[in-house]
């Protein structure tokens, strides 16, 4: 075929990559927000990909909860054991929160990195090319959405807002290959050890805990949860269990593998978490002047 | 309608992987495999094959950038992939006798090619974290396997749409 190199071909097909790599530098930069014409064709699209979820959504609950009938019985006998144990929990719950209160009003002090609005959102499609894990739900700015916001189910964080939309947002999650994803976050023992969720090893679906100190001695199945000294995230958000700890490749910090707390695929409704005080505000509380 | 029914359905495909992404992918299945659906890329090669080569390139710019806007937001990657390995499928075509089992045959090869160069440019762009052999491995195999089913249940429903569109004739 050597018309297949024609010039005039040759020329058009140049071009086409430049316009290519013009396009990736373009999108790959950290975008304080997307332009018109993506805004545009995302909220189109999620306008129809939310229809067209909602049958799909009901076939598969369908099949989702046969599935659970069962396993009922089972489940049943497991949930009486740990009823005695929740009640516990609850009355010790109970205390500490009016004791927080109280606590409080002494030091006059009513907000907290704590507290936050909870946005109930769903999923309305996936990334197929699963190289970027990104969702999108079907709420957006007109709703509160902002970018940077933690996104959680009842288990756990799963990722944060990527990129808003009007009526749409996405969601990038925790096992996205982006180096620009990280998290502070804690194991809360006798002693709080400080580190940084950092990747996701893909052949063992763990989270990479890094930056821990050489000499910290962590126990397996501790829970790692936000610590909230990014200043995005609100503190306490469960994120998972260690499952494993590694010395890294200089021999100076240890990496410890997190096997997540929520489910990262079988989505379905989220909460995206708008904290109600951020580390901008004047206030005492927020004056904690970790970079994420 | 007939001229709306190639643009509805590779919407359709366009939505269908996500939705098939959402609710079949990975741990669903608990293994570290990843399949990755092409539904829409195996629409726009077969247009390319048995529509016109123009239109198969066509479609694939304007749903390989809808595609790179909605789902990936790295602009460019699949629009240019798409058009380019229309057009190659539509060269080499013309070497081999049109039917629709080389075509299923091609389609399949088309993706492993879109799958190592999409794997290659995000290599360029950030650390995929995963080594060739291991990308062969734990996406590039099931892949194929899961678009090699999924264009020989498509490969008859596909041709018939596009033949009943009749691009001869415009």
């Amino acid at each position: 075929m050597p018309q297949f190199f024609l010039n005039k071909r040759l020329i058009v097909l140049l071009v086409s990559i430049i316009i290519l790599v013009a396009l990736i530098g373009f999108s790959v930069r950290d975008r304080e927000k997307l332009s018109w014409p993506e805004q545009f064709l995302k909220d189109t699209t999620g306008f129809v990909q939310n229809i067209f979820h909602q049958p799909v959504q009901f076939v598969a609950g369908f099949v989702e909860n046969v599935n659970d009938l069962q396993h009922t019985y089972q489940e049943n006998k497991r949930l009486k054991t740990r009823l005695d144990e929740y009640v516990k929990l609850k009355s010790e719950v109970q205390v500490l929160e009016k004791e927080n209160v109280e606590l409080r009003e002494i030091l006059d002090k009513e907000k907290s990195l704590r507290k936050f609005d909870p946005i109930e959102a769903t999923i309305i499609a996936r990334n197929p090319d699963m190289w970027h894990e990104k969702t999108i739900i079907n709420r957006g700015k007109i709703h509160g959405v902002q970018k940077n916001m933690a996104v959680i189910t009842s288990k756990g964080l799963i990722g944060k807002v990527k990129s808003t939309t009007q009526f749409t947002s996405t969601v990038q999650l925790l096992s996205s290959l982006d180096p620009k994803n990280r998290i502070s976050v804690g194991i809360y023992g006798k002693k709080t050890i400080y580190g940084f969720i950092e990747g996701f090893d893909q052949k063992e679906r763990l989270l990479l805990m890094k930056k821990i100190p050489y000499d910290e001695k962590i126990k397996k199945g501790s829970e790692v949860v936000t610590s909230g000294l990014g200043g995005v995230f609100p503190p306490g958000l469960p994120v998972g269990k260690v499952e494993k700890v590694e010395s890294d490749q200089y021999g100076l910090t240890q990496v410890a593998y997190v096997k997540p707390a929520a489910e990262l695929y079988d989505l379905n409704h989220v909460i995206v978490v708008k904290r109600e005080q951020t580390v901008d505000s004047s206030d005492g509380a927020g004056a904690e002047g970790d970079d994420l | 309608m007939s001229r709306l029914i190639i643009p509805l359905s590779a919407f359709f495909f366009f939505l269908a992987e996500s939705t098939f992404a959402d609710l079949f992918a990975g741990e669903h299945f608990h293994s570290s495999r990843i399949f990755v659906p092409h539904f829409l890329f195996i629409f726009i090669l077969f247009i390319t094959i048995f529509g016109s080569t123009k239109y198969g390139i066509i479609y694939g710019l304007i749903f390989g950038f809808l595609f790179d806007v909605v789902y990936t937001e790295i602009l460019g990657v699949y629009a240019f992939l798409f058009a380019f390995l229309a057009l190659v499928v539509s060269k080499l075509m013309k070497l081999v006798h049109s039917n629709v089992f080389v075509a299923a045959l091609l389609s399949t090869v088309a993706i492993a090619l879109l799958e190592i160069l999409v794997y290659e440019a995000n290599g360029l762009i950030r650390d995929t974290g995963m080594n060739f052999t291991q990308f062969a491995a734990i996406r590039l195999l099931p892949t194929l396997i899961l678009n090699f089913a999924a264009v020989i249940i498509l490969a008859f429903p596909m041709k018939r749409i596009i033949e009943k569109a009749n691009f001869d004739a415009e």
